[in-house]
């Protein structure tokens, strides 16, 4: 019976597997059940977004952009408004930029019951998957009193911001954040007391303080580690300024640290949903900004709830931009799970890969390098065909 | 219950064969149904279980390439009948095991682990790396949870001195339940009927999250339906030697519907309860606790009951 014959033995997990909920692939080369190496291949689904951004208008751009990602479509477009904006020199108003930051600590509260969901899942405890993501409709509904939609909000218009929220709507949000707050104190026991939870989460994955720094971890995970880093406090953004944060971090940097830092992240956004409820400046909601926007580039940075969403953009004085780039957290931590990965049992690569948060579709790019033609610019159509015939093989 | 079926019936019908089939689905439906509600979920309507059966077995069956063809097909077959073979040294539904020789506990518990053996040949049978981890797991999990489940279940056999389980089903209820006396047995006996059927905590050999489907991640259609129902025959098979041997045996199908409706709750419980085990967690939960627990208690009794005479004897005498 002819067999593969090979020293090593390869466990594939992706593109297509359950523990993914996207497409990516890593290859874990394990001796036993122990991982001695890993490898990652991103791209799997890179959609031409940056490309597809210079051929439509600053308007267009901004739902373009809030399709980056499926779970936190605010965050992105509020890096490229206010980048937009710092372009346009144009502040907006001081209730819509509370109102932003009202709807990206929304954001965030879902995005991280969610991943304590799926980490959970991924540990096969399905029982705290599905009493989180219970919890979690609250605050799906009550994005979706505010904005009316579920997913991508856009809440966000150039200038401003659409949404408004009025007295009953504020009455459903403070009654929300008690009932999150209680059940997130639930989970924080589950996660720090339950036994056989702990014996999945304590000291696995361990990443210490040098190493986060070293290999550029940011978000929940590098603040698991010690690391200080938090866009929300280091240049504060919107409404950030006056409704300030106060950082979470855990010295462990194991996976029960990255648990317990977000589940503690859950609680400073319960807390600044209710100050912004109640002190919530009044005013308007946009103020005007130009069709063109001037010549220039800038730099846009925010705090998605996986960490740092960086985007860069350059116009060229005309009503669309010339480039934007966007750097998502994922890519950075992406490093940390193949470093951490290396002599842990082959149970836990799922749970030290989610212990990440990651968020495969936002991050995959297409790099074309100057090969020996010469070539280093492909137009859209040139990168359409090219997806084509790669798909044809 | 001292009924005695003609053996066709008894094979095919009432209490082995299609009614043991059927009960199967029925408790894979409670199971479900249970962990559901505890997980506060709506859970599965009452024929899933059988409507997945049906849409299995009429699937196509894919043999891949780099399998031995007849061990492929003859694994699944193998294990279902092992399953079946096992009930008729049982007490299904309170009714006198239909088939019983002395010393039948032995055999009726390696025909319960042909099915993991099945598994794991093939797991290995394949060339899939899941395949192959998931048969490493299940097979280790084997060696884990093996002897100290043999031991649970000889706690009440040397105890009563029968090791025919017809026998222990009679005499079970004239005594104190051995519940309430072998208490470590009990929970090791339930806890390893778990591990026996790979339910969670219990679940590495198939963690979908680490290796998709583990050792049966190649089957499919019919191979795959086989495996499951045969899974289900076992838990019932597991449940009633469980609830013979210490929940005080059964004398009607009565007690038999009560008595193992309360231990699939307990399951269903203890499934919902925990993350999954690592293997070399469960490795180290059997050997390290649950053996030694084990082989204590299997000391006391073995005293307990050589020394019975000579203590009634200066008591009563």
């Amino acid at each position: 019976m002819p067999r593969q014959k090979s020293e090593r033995f390869i466990v594939p997990i992706g593109p297509q597997h359950p523990a993914l909920k996207e497409p990516g692939h890593f290859e874990f080369t394990v001796e036993g059940e122990v991982v001695t190496n890993a490898t990652a291949r991103l791209g799997f689904v890179h959609r031409g977004m940056e490309k597809g951004a210079e051929s439509r208008t600053w308007t267009q751009d901004l739902y373009l952009m809030e399709r980056v990602c499926g779970i936190c479509s605010h965050v992105h477009s509020m890096a490229f408004v206010l980048g937009v904006e710092k372009l346009a020199n144009v502040q907006a108003p001081p209730r819509a930029q509370a109102i932003r930051e009202l709807v990206a600590e929304l954001e965030r509260i879902h995005s991280h019951i969610l991943w304590l969901g799926v980490a959970a899942h991924e540990g096969g405890f399905d029982t705290l998957f599905m009493f989180s993501w219970r919890d979690r409709e609250t605050v799906m509904d009550l994005l979706e009193t505010i904005s009316g939609n579920r997913v991508n909000y856009s809440a966000n218009v150039l200038g401003g911001v659409k949404v408004d929220i009025n007295e009953r709507q504020k009455d459903e949000l403070l009654r929300g954040m008690d009932f999150l707050e209680e059940r997130t104190r639930h989970y924080l026991k589950v996660v720090t007391e339950d036994d056989t939870f702990l014996g999945r989460t304590r000291n696995i994955g361990v990443m210490t303080f040098e190493e986060a720094t070293r290999l550029g971890a940011i978000g929940p995970t590098g603040r698991a580690s010690g690391l200080l880093r938090d866009v929300r406090m280091d240049s504060p953004y919107a409404g950030y300024p006056d409704f300030p944060i106060q950082i979470v971090t855990a010295k462990a940097g194991d996976l029960e640290a990255r648990f317990v830092v977000r589940i503690k992240e859950l609680f400073e956004s319960y807390r600044l949903v209710r100050e912004i409820v109640e002190k919530i400046p009044s005013g308007d909601l946009t103020t005007k900004i130009p069709r063109r926007i001037p010549e220039g580039e800038t730099v846009s940075r925010v705090e998605a709830p996986r960490g740092e969403l960086f985007y860069y953009i350059k116009s060229n004085g005309t009503d669309r931009p010339e480039r934007v780039k966007v750097r998502t957290p994922s890519l950075c931590n992406c490093a940390s799970v193949l470093t951490t990965a290396i002599g842990h049992k082959l149970a836990d690569m799922p749970m030290i890969l989610a212990g990440i948060d990651p968020c495969f579709s936002c991050n995959d790019r297409m790099v074309v390098l100057n090969g020996p033609a010469g070539q280093s610019l492909w137009d859209w159509e040139k990168l359409r065909q090219y997806g084509i015939e790669y798909y044809k093989k | 219950m001292n009924v005695t079926f003609p053996p066709l019936i008894a094979l095919l019908l009432f209490p082995g064969g299609l009614f043991l089939l059927a009960s199967g689905l029925v408790f894979e439906y409670v199971d479900r149904k249970f962990i559901a509600r505890y997980q506060n979920r709506i859970g599965p309507r009452w024929f899933q279980p059988l409507a997945d059966l049906v849409k299995l077995l009429a699937k196509e069956e894919v043999i891949p390439a780099g399998t031995i063809k007849g061990l492929f097909i003859a694994l699944p077959i193998a294990a279902l009948a092992a399953a079946l073979t096992a009930g008729l040294n049982v007490p299904l539904f309170g009714f006198r095991p239909v088939f019983s020789y002395p010393g039948d506990l032995i055999g009726t518990l390696y025909l319960l682990s042909l099915m993991t053996l099945c598994i794991g040949l093939a797991g290995a049978n394949t060339e899939n790396r899941f395949s192959i981890v998931g048969a490493t797991r299940a097979l280790t999990q084997l060696f884990s949870y093996e002897a100290p489940f043999l031991l649970a279940l000889l706690g009440p056999a040397i105890a009563l001195g029968t090791w025919n389980i017809g026998e222990i089903n009679q005499a079970a209820g004239m005594n104190l339940w051995f519940i309430l006396s072998q208490p470590i047995g009990f929970l090791a006996a339930l806890i390893g009927l778990m591990g026996k059927l790979e339910l969670p905590p219990f679940d590495a050999p198939e963690a979908e999250t680490e290796i998709v489907a583990g050792a049966l991640t190649e089957y499919s259609g019919r191979g795959f339906a086989l495996f499951r129902i045969g899974r289900d025959v076992e838990l019932v098979i597991g449940l009633t030697l469980i609830a013979s041997f210490y929940l005080g045996g059964f004398s009607s199908p009565l007690d038999f519907l009560w008595k193992t409706a309360v231990l699939l709750l307990i399951t269903a419980a203890l499934q919902s309860l925990f993350a999954r085990l690592r293997i070399d967690q469960t490795v180290g939960l059997w050997w390290r606790v649950g053996a030694i627990l084990l082989l204590v208690q299997m000391l006391v009794i073995i005293v307990g009951s050589s020394l019975a005479p000579f203590v009634s004897r200066l008591f009563g005498g």
